[in-house]
């Protein structure tokens, strides 16, 4: 009893401690002026609303894009996880270990650099300033995480289940969809919004990759961000995790139709 | 036999793919930093660049800033995480808002965690103005400078108010699928919930935890935008440095960066040796026990 | 199976490595004799073409003026599909690093806005089309063709590889409510900091505006002459500036935080004006203050000022991309920019210093940039103009910046 009182009073301040910088950014949206040592703003203004929705910048296609283009990381992400997991875990393929150590190198690297490094890769092979070429480089930096996850889920998951549909005559792929997939569905959820959310927020990679022609809401914002706008900026930031949160809540209603049907 | 070699072969095919991009683009890290730059006329394959950086007191210092920032803030972001986690999976809110809330500063960019940290913490920042409305202080001045000190307070602040919730994110997963079996059959012969965590669930954890917690040492010793944005003039984190040292128009010194880039990544590199070792050790102890 | 794999990663790699070496496929290749072109057939050539045009994006103004007043004239005039990106110039120069390291003859940016160090060492390797501008009508038409900001810039020479775009100057600005004085010199500014003890400071050198500002005071000091013929070596440069180094020192115990640390970048700088955290703000656009009242993020009593010797003026330019692949839309385009039209949409709808010469207007276009009315708070053009110093040379800056880090900062 107490220990759960003590468990909900952490859960309680986090929430704070989470809630109250959103909620500043909020107010910021709106914000004019708010010199020291107000505490709420001393003037409002829609201004940063209007450049929003009527500004040169075309929200909502690059709105559109960036959903699309952080989707098909997400899926093609936790595809791949998905198989180099079943190989490591499943048919614990020779060099695991090696395999494993291997996919945690791009977070090593710092991305800027190897932005860079990677550009002169894909300009040598025609992918330079093309989705194709953003989607790998966003790959790169989503499957370290999506593998962990997709790793972790399919040993715990196991293959008993799967072996024993197989001695009931059941095909190996039959096996592994009726009654492994179901079971990993936790862990393909985490490791799709993971991705999702680390292609979402690539600033640099998605440049140097897309050119600037791919435009996402990333590359969009980065500039006023830097500019020191604070207005726009939280304008913008808002945009950015709102319509994060409501493709989360699309993919946990997909995953959640699939697992009654 | 045939198709249970091909099969997994075919599995880790798309792997290893990616994998080969992110070798080139080290490859070519270091053969840069090795002062191999055909485009710029540069082509004598030396040790000197890195001889010479390290050699830089302030590359040393900026080592040093770095090295601290990412050790306070990931092992930091691994305890409140944890303990965020644990308190989730106990209380049963494994779902629904909570869980949105929690999972709301991993969507949040570095950048923005910047704006705000400043908004929040900064001497004219909201917590200034509560104690100044409050008469606790008198003038912005007497506010303690969390920002921008050599201490990187306030950078480390930001990297725990983003990272401990990726950590709880990252491990509820498994920590939920084992808090749900063997946690609760501990409990059921028995054990008190807070034994059972601690002897059954947290180990078992471990290494969601211990991967959480390299990810974020690595992100945090090589992240550029959080010390660049709340840090100290001098000494700079290595991060900043290197891209300060990068930018600089003249390509001829862009080996040097290379060189501070290659450094990054080499610590990055014995970090997660470390780590390797060390979760070897872990698993054999837990494998131990087990037997006992 | 480890052998397997390793071979396996062999042979990707090999297919990585022929798709490498695969030589590009024939471009087409346009522009081969633009450089005898005559205009019309250039602009002919331009005709329905895309032109991107590369720079910095953080302001949403000249975004906004770009993709809207210059694209729409662009396509009614020359039919050109005009599209600004927004792209840090550092990132604009790894990306061509890259493309000229790879090979590539046909990139995908047209236009680059530049200036200084960046250009200098653009065009030292090879990043940048040209020579261009002599083929530009407009260049003799509104151009002053013997200001040295036309022949050079940060006194490196030009060489037709960049066109003016807009002019810039450094200029200081407080708020009359708070401070009503504006430090006319170097010594008054010492004395302003006094009497605002740990409320004025300048943001961290490399900041582009730190750096302009350290540069001015460095003017105050050890005066502008010398520098212009400098030779970049470090040893000369300390000892030319060592008097401003112990004035900056000096000034170091009256400024924020105590000169231990400084803002990161002028960004930061300009928040805390705005939350009051210091008084005194500064900034490259001339007529900042303008526009900051006009969007309500600063107070109305907010006065612009110089010192009396002058401060630093630079233009910045728009240049050509070595493998940019509408060359000749990029050359109508700029072309346009630096036309009477668009330089006084710049200065009426961004209150951009126009680069225009004055001289070459017609009676009418004078009138017209007279009657541009600039907001509150600022400076005249002419008053700006007449207290304009030329900048450094563009290897000096960098140099300027490592002594700052060593011996100032914290001392």
């Amino acid at each position: 009893m107490r220990n759960s009182r003590i468990l909900s009073f952490i859960l309680i301040l986090t929430a704070i401690i989470i809630i109250l910088p959103a909620l500043v950014i909020l107010l910021w949206t709106v914000t004019g002026r708010w010199p020291w040592p107000g505490l709420l703003p001393e003037s409002y203004t829609l201004r940063t609303v209007e450049e929003l929705l009527f500004g040169s910048s075309g929200l909502w296609k690059i709105l559109k894009s960036s959903v699309i283009l952080a989707t098909a990381v997400a899926v093609l992400g936790t595809v791949i996880a998905l198989m180099t997991a079943r190989a490591t875990e499943i048919y614990r393929i020779r060099g695991r270990k090696l395999i494993s150590s291997a996919s945690i190198l791009p977070l090593i690297v710092p991305g800027t650099v190897f932005a860079m490094g990677i550009q002169v890769t894909l300009i040598r092979i025609h992918l330079n300033d093309t989705i194709t070429g953003v989607i790998i480089v966003h790959l790169v930096a989503a499957l370290p995480y999506c593998i962990t996850i997709m790793m972790d889920m399919t040993a715990a998951v196991g293959s008993s289940l799967e072996e024993q549909a197989a001695v009931l005559g059941a095909k190996p792929l039959r096996g592994f969809l009726d009654v492994t997939l179901p079971q990993l569905l936790p862990g393909i959820l985490s490791s799709a919004s993971m991705a999702y959310i680390i292609s979402y927020s690539q600033y640099f990679t998605t440049l140097m990759a897309g050119g600037g022609k791919v435009k996402t809401l990333a590359l969009v914002m980065f500039p006023y961000i830097q500019s020191g706008d604070r207005a726009l900026a939280s304008i913008y930031a808002a945009v950015f995790v709102g319509s994060a949160l409501i493709v989360f809540f699309v993919f946990e209603a997909i995953i959640h139709r699939i697992v009654r049907s | 036999m045939r198709r249970d070699k091909i099969v997994p072969v075919l599995l880790i095919l798309p792997f290893l793919l990616v994998t080969t991009l992110v070798l080139i683009a080290i490859i070519n890290i270091l053969v840069q930093s090795l002062g191999y730059m055909p485009v710029f006329n540069l082509y004598d394959v030396t040790l000197r660049y890195y001889a010479e950086t390290l050699r830089r007191p302030e590359v040393l210092q900026s080592i040093g800033v770095s090295l601290r920032v990412s050790i306070i803030s990931s092992l930091a972001a691994a305890v409140c995480g944890t303990v965020i986690c644990a308190a989730l999976i106990k209380t049963g809110r494994t779902k629904g808002g909570m869980l949105y809330t929690v999972r709301l500063p991993i969507l949040v960019p570095h950048t923005v965690v910047a704006v705000f940290t400043v908004a929040l913490l900064s001497q004219t920042g909201l917590f200034a103005r509560l104690a100044y409305a409050l008469g606790i202080i008198v003038d912005y001045t007497e506010f303690p400078g969390i920002l921008y000190g050599t201490g990187y307070a306030g950078v480390i602040i930001a990297y725990v108010w983003k990272e401990s919730p990726f950590i709880a994110y990252f491990t509820i997963a498994l920590m939920a699928s084992v808090s749900s079996t063997l946690g609760e059959a501990a409990e059921n012969l028995g054990a008190s919930p807070l034994k059972s965590f601690i002897n059954i669930t947290l180990p078992l954890s471990l290494p969601a935890i211990a991967r959480g917690l390299l990810i974020v040492f690595i992100f945090s010793f090589g992240g550029y935008e959080l010390p660049m944005l709340l840090g100290a003039t001098l000494p700079k984190a290595l991060p900043v440095y290197t891209y300060i040292e990068f930018i600089k128009p003249e390509f001829k010194l862009r080996p040097y960066a290379m060189a501070m880039n290659g450094v990054t990544l080499l610590i990055s590199l014995a970090m997660a040796v470390i780590y390797a070792i060390a979760m070897n050790r872990l698993l054999k102890k837990l494998g131990g026990d087990y037997e006992k | 199976m480890n052998k397997k794999i390793i071979a396996l990663l062999l042979a990707v790699m090999m297919v990585f490595g022929l798709a490498a070496c695969g030589s590009k496929g024939a471009e087409e290749p346009a522009g081969t004799d633009l450089a005898s072109a005559s205009w019309d057939e250039i602009v002919e050539q331009a005709k329905g073409t895309d032109v991107a045009f590369y720079g910095w994006g953080g302001d949403e103004n000249r975004n906004n003026w770009l993709n809207g007043t210059v694209a729409d004239y662009l396509k009614e005039n020359y039919d050109i599909n005009f599209e600004y990106i927004g792209m840090d110039i550092n990132d604009i120069l790894a990306k061509l690093t890259s493309e000229k390291e790879a090979g590539e003859e046909t990139g995908s940016i047209d236009m680059i806005w530049i200036n200084g160090e960046n250009f200098y060492t653009a065009k030292e390797n090879g990043l940048l089309y040209g020579p261009f501008t002599s083929q530009l009508p407009n260049m003799e038409a509104y151009i002053d063709g013997d200001d040295p900001e036309t022949l050079n810039d940060f006194c490196k020479p030009i060489d037709g590889y960049e066109a003016p775009y807009a002019k810039a100057q450094m200029v200081m600005y407080n708020d009359s409510a708070v401070t009503p004085e504006t430090p006319k010199n170097a010594d008054e500014f010492l004395e302003y900091a006094k009497a605002n003890k740990g409320k004025v400071t300048y943001p961290a050198l490399p900041d582009f505006t730190g750096s302009a500002f350290v540069r001015n005071l460095i003017y105050e000091k050890c005066g502008w002459e010398q520098f212009q013929t400098m030779e970049a070596d470090k040893a000369t440069v300390k000892e030319a500036i060592e008097p401003a180094l112990e004035y900056l020192r000096e000034l170091n115990p009256y400024l924020w935080n105590e000169g231990k640390t400084f803002p990161a970048d002028s960004t930061a700088l300009d928040q805390m004006f705005q939350d009051g955290e210091v008084v005194m703000d500064m900034s490259y656009g001339p007529f900042t203050v303008a526009s900051g009242i006009a969007d309500g993020t600063l107070p109305e009593t907010c006065q612009t000022f110089v010192f009396d010797n002058g401060t630093i003026g630079n233009t910045n330019y728009m240049a050509i991309a070595f493998d940019a692949p509408n060359k000749a839309g990029a050359m109508v385009a700029i072309n346009a920019i630096i036309s009477g039209d668009i330089q006084l949409t710049q200065y009426a709808e961004l209150r951009e210093l126009p680069v225009v010469d004055q001289d070459k207007l017609s009676d009418d276009e004078k009138a017209a940039f007279d009657a541009v009315d600039l907001g509150k708070g600022v400076l005249t053009q002419a008053d700006l103009l007449t207290h304009r110093l030329p900048e450094m040379p563009a290897d000096l800056v960098p140099v300027i910046e490592e002594i700052w880090a060593e011996e100032v900062v914290g001392k």
